[in-house]
């Protein structure tokens, strides 16, 4: 018997999915998951002006600011996949993003904004001291948005895992997924990655799947999704899922691709992510664009014109 | 649904031009900066609270959190990953006896074993703040008190009305008639929550949910109610003379004794009357009290505030300008602290929610306390005044009958 709850948190919609747990202990386990969450969003919120993000937002252009562990660990995951991806994910986009209108306007963003156009946008992002926890050389603004959720999801399933939930299923907002273990008989939580019965499914299993796709929030005739190499929106509207080990990896790598679209190719991506790209809203064709398919986690490809 | 939050707040508001007189000082809006060596400080307790403490303590510069203990190895595990080179202990014993140099103890263990780690911090000297209420009896309470009250060292209580910048401009105008003649009382905290904790076997779980062990607990109106009972208090300058209370499990139906759902009675000896609901069972609107006058009423919302004024009531030069927004048939004016200020510099609208959680005002001010002598926001005896309210409360709902509190329990002998 599955039990769901969910939450409103981090500008979203957070379900738990829960399998074989008492009804008591079930809605606590996911009063703690969102728990987890809310001190997440206070710590990396954007539009908070009191959290710690805003605070590096404001100061770590021009000094160090102590961040805490946690924190630490997601900086070290963006700036991995920042370099990882060639610079196609980019957590200090921030004042780009305000100015294009991709948030409502707060003074947070203006600040931003401001920090943003008072800093050239080259090179790393920023630094990180890892022995005096602290991060420093901050090029524009953090806007940890494509990452922090999965991080978030990844928090919440060491918590759960430490609690011995075996089984469950967790998502923000549909496009960050967290599966642990798989529902009683079936091999994985099966999740479609788009609306029709055509659509193709991910199939998880202590894996996570973000899905990222240049639609939703619009700015005029744009997608939402910046292109981070001009500083300007996307204007193709791809989608990119991205099966990884962990929710912060999948949501960094989907959000890259999407904004990359056509020219992704398959050695532009590490061995442990399975990807689909569809390239066009319009089009049906998906391109499997992973490299290793044990255990494949798409895996309907006769039905779905994968190729 | 969703509590109200400063998001929400800024996309209905509406125009923000020019000065506003409601000015209290935009310093205590900004995290607290001080140039001198870091307070060294201890927190007693990581759960919830405490790690909210560790996470607002980040942002008051001049502090460093050293040591925390909790009796509950998985709190203390995540509080560990929340400040670096942070030391952990099982015990506030062990962790007096280890750690040198502290000077201040935070005491956010739950509400019935506040007083033996806030007595023991004080008697190692160091300065405390203690969640509130204080205690979970009135007599442990006046016992604190007045452990407190025979120490040189500050002590402060986290009933954070008193801290508030919102709240504290409220007060003024409260102070200075805009009300007029108070009319009524009212006030609500909505949570959508069991309560309930995990833990790996039966005697971690009596421990870890102390709120829902009737020996222990003082319930939503002792541990929650009474938070803004103590808003009325200061703001009234005055305590209940009676509490009449009710309550029952409607939602939560999972063994527990202690209510999800109820309503409250406060009276004052002239008459009025504070109406006061909990529950565990919806979110809607949140936490707020409503204070009504005959020429306007206040809506207090802890991280934002706002005046409703009657069309007779009088009107001030500064409302022309002021930021509003809109609530079914009524306007309310956005209460903004230091709105002269931030109006100056075109940013009214910012100033529409704190920035900061309430503890993090309430932090701040202990730690000005420690650092700088400032004046503490709320002391111990007003703080065990409104505790003895909070066990009346408390009392009241578990009979489900009105309970007569005797003045001589306000008292610290």
């Amino acid at each position: 018997m599955f039990q769901r709850f969910a939450t409103h948190a981090m500008g979203t919609r957070f379900e738990l999915v829960l399998e074989g747990e008492g009804e008591a202990r079930a809605r606590a386990l996911a009063e703690g998951v969102w728990e987890e969450l809310r001190e997440c969003e206070a710590r990396w919120s954007v539009f908070a002006a009191g959290s710690l993000l805003s605070k590096v937002n404001r100061e770590a252009p021009s000094r160090p600011v102590a961040v805490d562990p946690e924190t630490l660990a997601l900086l070290e995951e963006a700036l991995e996949c920042w370099s990882a991806t060639g610079g196609w994910f980019d957590p200090a986009l921030g004042g780009e993003m305000a100015r294009w209108g991709f948030r409502d306007g707060t003074a947070g963003e203006m600040a931003v904004e401001l920090a943003a156009a008072a800093t050239p946008r080259a090179g790393a992002p920023f630094v990180l001291d890892r022995a005096a926890c602290s991060v420093a050389a901050l090029r524009g603004a953090l806007d940890l948005g494509a990452v922090a959720k999965g991080f978030a999801l990844d928090l919440a399933g060491e918590l759960l895992r430490d609690e011995g939930v075996g089984c469950a299923l967790l998502h923000g907002g549909t496009s960050s997924v967290l599966a642990l273990g798989a529902p009683g008989g079936a091999e994985g939580w099966s999740v479609a990655l788009a609306e029709g019965s055509e659509a193709p499914r991910a199939l998880l299993r202590d894996a996570a799947l973000a899905v990222s796709c240049n639609s939703g929030r619009r700015k005029g005739a744009d997608g939402h999704l910046l292109d981070p190499h001009s500083g300007r929106p996307t204007t193709h509207d791809a989608l990119a899922a991205v099966v990884a080990g962990r929710a912060s990896r999948a949501d960094a790598w989907a959000t890259a691709l999407c904004a990359r679209g056509e020219e992704a190719a398959a050695s532009f991506i590490p061995g442990d992510l399975q990807v689909l790209l569809r390239p066009s809203l319009g089009g049906d064709a998906w391109r499997d664009l992973s490299t290793d398919h044990s255990p494949f986690h798409f895996p309907l490809p006769a039905t779905t014109g994968i190729r | 649904m969703t509590r109200t939050d400063r998001r929400t707040f800024l996309h209905s508001s509406l125009g923000a031009l020019g000065a506003v007189a409601l000015t209290p000082s935009l310093a205590e809006l900004a995290p607290l900066v001080r140039a001198s060596a870091g307070l060294k400080v201890a927190l007693f307790g990581a759960g919830r609270q405490g790690r909210m403490i560790l996470q607002e303590l980040s942002k008051i510069e001049g502090v460093e959190v050293v040591a925390v203990c909790d009796t509950d190895p998985g709190r203390l595990k995540k509080a560990l990953r929340r400040v670096r080179g942070l030391k952990g202990y099982a015990t506030h014993g062990e962790l007096l006896e280890k750690e040198q140099g502290l000077q201040a103890a935070i005491v956010a263990t739950p509400t019935h074993v506040h007083r033996g780690p806030a007595e023991d911090a004080l008697a190692a000297g160091l300065h405390v703040y203690c969640e509130a209420p204080l205690a979970s009896t009135a007599e442990d309470s006046a016992a604190l008190a007045k452990a407190a009250r025979a120490s040189d060292r500050v002590f402060a209580v986290g009933y954070l009305a008193r801290s508030n910048p919102i709240y504290k401009l409220a007060r003024s105008f409260f102070r200075s008639g805009t009300l007029r003649d108070l009319v009524s009382l009212r006030a609500q905290d909505y949570e959508k929550s069991s309560w309930r904790q995990t833990a790996p076997d039966a005697a971690r779980e009596k421990l870890l949910n102390w709120r829902l062990d009737p020996a222990f607990s003082l319930g939503l109106a002792g541990e929650k109610g009474a938070h803004q009972f103590d808003a009325y208090h200061w703001f009234l300058g005055r305590y209940p003379t009676a509490v009449r209370g009710s309550g029952s499990v409607r939602v939560h139906k999972d063994g527990r004794e202690v209510a999800d759902c109820v309503a409250c009675d406060l009276a004052w000896e002239d008459g009025l009357h504070l109406s006061w609901q909990g529950t565990l069972g919806n979110s809607y609107d949140g936490r707020y009290e409503v204070y009504s006058g005959s020429m306007a009423a206040f809506k207090l919302a802890w991280t934002a505030g706002w005046l409703f004024k009657e069309a007779d009531s009088p009107t001030q030069g500064w409302e022309v300008y002021a930021n509003r927004q809109t609530f079914h048939n009524d306007q309310g004016i956005t209460l903004i602290a230091d709105a002269t200020k931030l109006a100056a510099q075109g940013k009214l609208e910012d100033g529409v929610g704190l920035p900061n959680p309430p503890v993090h005002y309430g932090l701040a001010n202990f730690i000005e306390a420690c650092t700088d002598g400032a004046e503490v926001a709320c002391g111990a005896e007003a703080a065990h005044r409104s505790t003895v309210v909070a066990v009346a409360a408390a009392r009241a709902v578990r009979e489900g009958a009105e309970v007569v509190i005797d003045p001589e329990t306000f008292e610290v002998r």
